[in-house]
């Protein structure tokens, strides 16, 4: 691990994103970034003194050369890319271009520029949950969510992308951060929508274990990994684990317990009706396990995460409950 | 962390705000009854957080949610409280109005909404009709009964209160819920003692502490032996060692049996999850036979199965842990299996159907295992130490070790068999 003598150059996609607005905000603060370079269709709302902001829409086809011409202009050194959808979407070609595609313009955009350090935003939803799965994912084991749900297969496309942006011998340093389901008072995500109902479905039978990461960690995560250059691949969780059953007794909602054949017709016609906040292929982290392994960020990287699962709920539950009653008219990002 | 900062800030804007509230509501005014009739004094006090400005509009059903994390308040009181109770307005409850009325105003203050300034309205704001006091009363006792029976907010507190008392609020990170166990410890206790009378000997191998491997046979329909192992351990060992079983994959397909077996210490057998254990020091017990063991028919019985590929000797040298031989003896006998049908396997998610003297004849009720009395019998560790890690690659050593471990293991029960008189007797 080595700090980066000379001010940093830091773009970031998805800016407006939930990680990509706090990222920015710590990186304001931090001397040893000396520019940030927002690529997104909108002003991030932390936006401020080192930041320069660029409307680029990543599903243009002009996408790939605009940012190369922006990064060569600001002389960007590291590419934080976090455009990626934090919940499922109906407009599934949109979120194709937009992930998959937008990623490997960006990258192209990077090969162009020359910029040689990319941090990239995965998730560990992407292991898929299987009764196969070991208690603890680590991160050589395969990338096993199901490729027909274009919510998964578009991010695994994009992670493999930056995988072969990052192959030995080119002297580029990536670093993919797979974090787990993000949760806090302030994110918005399909995880804080299912536990936002008053009543949430379960699969009868079924109690996995969960694993979440606060948002404050997570965010946190991405700027050691953009002050410091890791190469590698880390899973960014907290620590802890609780039955799905505890969570949902924990954030104060009624658990409805469906046989998992019965679940999935009818989670189907909600998500066609726009009803659900998840397409039926995420019940499966519903049913089985899906926990990684958190030591080697912890070793490599110096991620301690400061929340375990439980207050990170307890966190994202007390929120929610100001939220319920109309006390906290904020809306999460 | 602009955005949590956000959040803080909106929170702390609240507090000069509490102390307005406070001063403006703790003065001392004479109580008119008409004034607290439509709340309910009981519950409301300091449970509840809903903004006092709009007691009627606030959808009940919201409340409450955080309530299970606030410890039980002592000036709890019945919901048929001090409102119909006592006749309105009586002077010897002015005092405790007063002091109710101050809890509340400071509970107010605190929850209050940033949009609503108390300056400008120092008059408590409910607006409720002043209805004579006698109709009053007779209506407010029905009606905080039947609110009290309406309000799903009530069902949703019970509910739970009674969701979280059996369970820990926390787990060990392998799934191990000690409050879920702990309701099943008699049940255990009482097959271990009372109904397969287990007699365990050389339980003095088992190390007080430092990660031990547990190799033994494998039996029955129903996988009890591990959980009797673990219970063995618990009781007669004198360390009262944590034991964890590795069970096979099948058990995770299936509903309820795979939820309950991971919250009572069961954890998925495969080399990373013991790899896991062993590093932190863990006793594991591993049924090597596999499936194959369970599956074994009554005439086979005691005729250990093949060990696997020998991935048990492999994690024992990687982690250089000594292995523990032992032999369940009476097992076997409990679920004698007749004929196994393989035939429907992939549709209800299990290896085979068992076909039993009492299966599925009794229905579920054949299930139950027959009191055979059983004797675990823990043989003297082995160590592999002196091969290194390295020897875990060299595939002609593994299988020589496994088949050495099976050995000793075939003999141990072999022995055990023979001396036994009676099945159920011992």
């Amino acid at each position: 691990m080595r700090v980066s003598p000379a001010p940093l150059a830091v773009a970031v996609t998805g800016a407006c994103s939930f990680l990509g607005k706090n990222l920015i905000g710590l990186l304001e603060e931090d001397e040893r970034v000396g520019r940030i370079v927002t690529l997104d269709v909108e002003r991030p709302s932390t936006a401020g003194r080192k930041t320069r902001v660029y409307d680029v829409d990543l599903t243009q086809p002009s996408a790939e050369e605009r940012a190369s011409e922006i990064f060569e202009a600001e002389r960007v050194s590291t590419l934080v890319h976090l455009a990626f959808l934090a919940s499922p979407t109906h407009a599934t070609a949109w979120a194709h271009e937009f992930e998959s595609v937008g990623t490997m313009h960006v990258l192209n955009a990077c090969r162009r520029a020359h910029v040689d350090k990319l941090v990239l935003w995965s998730q560990t939803l992407l292991y898929g949950a299987h009764p196969t799965n070991p208690n603890f994912l680590s991160e050589r084991h395969p990338l096993r969510a199901r490729r027909e749900d274009p919510f998964f297969a578009d991010k695994i496309e994009a992670e493999n992308e930056a995988l072969r942006f990052g192959r030995p011998g080119k002297g580029r340093t990536v670093t993919v951060l797979r974090t787990a389901p993000i949760l806090g008072p302030t994110v918005s995500n399909y995880v804080t929508q299912y536990l936002s109902r008053r009543v949430v479905t379960t699969i009868l039978g079924f109690d996995p274990l969960m694993q979440f990461v606060h948002e404050a960690d997570a965010v946190a995560a991405f700027k050691l990994a953009v002050v410091h250059d890791v190469p590698g691949v880390f899973n960014i969780v907290a620590d802890g684990v609780l039955p799905l059953s505890t969570v949902v007794k924990l954030a104060g909602r009624i658990a409805v317990p469906l046989p998992r054949p019965l679940a999935n017709p009818l989670v189907s016609a909600l998500w066609m009706a726009h009803l659900s906040e998840a397409p039926p292929a995420l019940l499966d982290y519903l049913q089985y396990l899906c926990v990684a392994d958190g030591r080697l960020a912890g070793d490599v990287l110096g991620f301690s995460p400061v929340y375990t699962t439980r207050e990170a709920v307890i966190d994202y539950a007390s929120a929610q409950h100001l939220r319920d009653v109309k006390l906290l008219a904020e809306n999460p990002a | 962390m602009r955005a949590i900062r956000f959040a803080n800030e909106a929170m702390s804007k609240k507090s000069p705000k509490k102390k307005v509230r406070t001063r403006a509501r703790a003065t001392p005014r004479p109580v008119s009854p008409a004034k607290h009739a439509p709340r309910r004094p009981t519950r409301r006090s300091a449970r509840d957080q809903e903004p006092e400005a709009e007691p009627e509009s606030v959808d009940e059903s919201e409340l409450g949610i955080g309530s299970r994390m606030v410890p039980p308040e002592a000036d709890y009181q019945e919901p048929s409280g001090p409102g119909s109770d006592h006749p309105p307005g009586a002077a010897d409850e002015g005092d405790v109005e007063a002091q109710i009325r101050a809890l509340e105003a400071r509970l107010d203050g605190l929850m209050q909404g940033a949009g609503k300034s108390l300056r400008d309205d120092p008059v408590p704001r409910q607006t409720t009709p002043v209805v004579p006091p006698e109709q009053r009363a007779s209506d407010d006792a029905a009606g905080d009964a039947l609110r009290e029976l309406m309000a799903s907010d009530y069902y949703v507190k019970q509910w739970g209160r009674l969701g979280m008392r059996n369970r820990s609020e926390e787990v060990d990170e392998f799934g191990l819920d000690p409050s879920y166990e702990a309701r099943l410890l008699p049940l255990l206790d009482f097959l271990y003692r009372r109904y397969f009378r287990v007699e365990t000997i050389g339980l003095e191998h088992v190390p007080s502490e430092g990660r031990c491997l547990v190799v033994a046979n494998h039996s029955g329909v129903l996988p009890l032996d591990g959980m009797m192992l673990r219970t063995a351990v618990r009781l007669e060992h004198p360390a009262r060692r944590e034991l964890r079983w590795l069970a096979e994959d099948f058990i995770y397909y299936l509903p309820f049996v795979g939820a309950a077996m991971n919250r009572v210490g069961a954890v998925r057998a495969c080399q990373e999850n013991a790899e896991r254990l062993l590093e932190k020091g863990s006793l594991v017990a591993v049924f090597p036979e596999g499936v194959k063991g369970i599956g074994k028919l009554y005439r086979e019985r005691y005729k250990l199965q093949r060990f696997g590929r020998g991935g048990f000797i492999r994690l024992a040298l990687r982690t250089q842990t000594p292995v523990l031989p032992c032999a369940i003896i009476g097992a076997e006998e409990a679920n004698p299996m007749l004929h196994r049908i393989e035939a429907f396997s992939k549709l209800l998610g299990v290896p085979y159907l068992p076909i039993t003297p009492t299966f599925p004849a009794l229905g579920p009720l054949g299930l139950v295992p027959a009191p055979t009395k059983w004797r675990i019998e823990l043989g003297e560790p082995l160590h592999f130490e002196g091969y290194g890690p390295e020897a875990a690659e060299d595939h002609v050593l593994v299988g020589r070790l496994a088949e050495r471990v099976r050995a000793g293991i075939q003999r141990l029960v072999d022995a055990g068999v023979a001396r036994r008189q009676s099945v159920w007797l011992g």
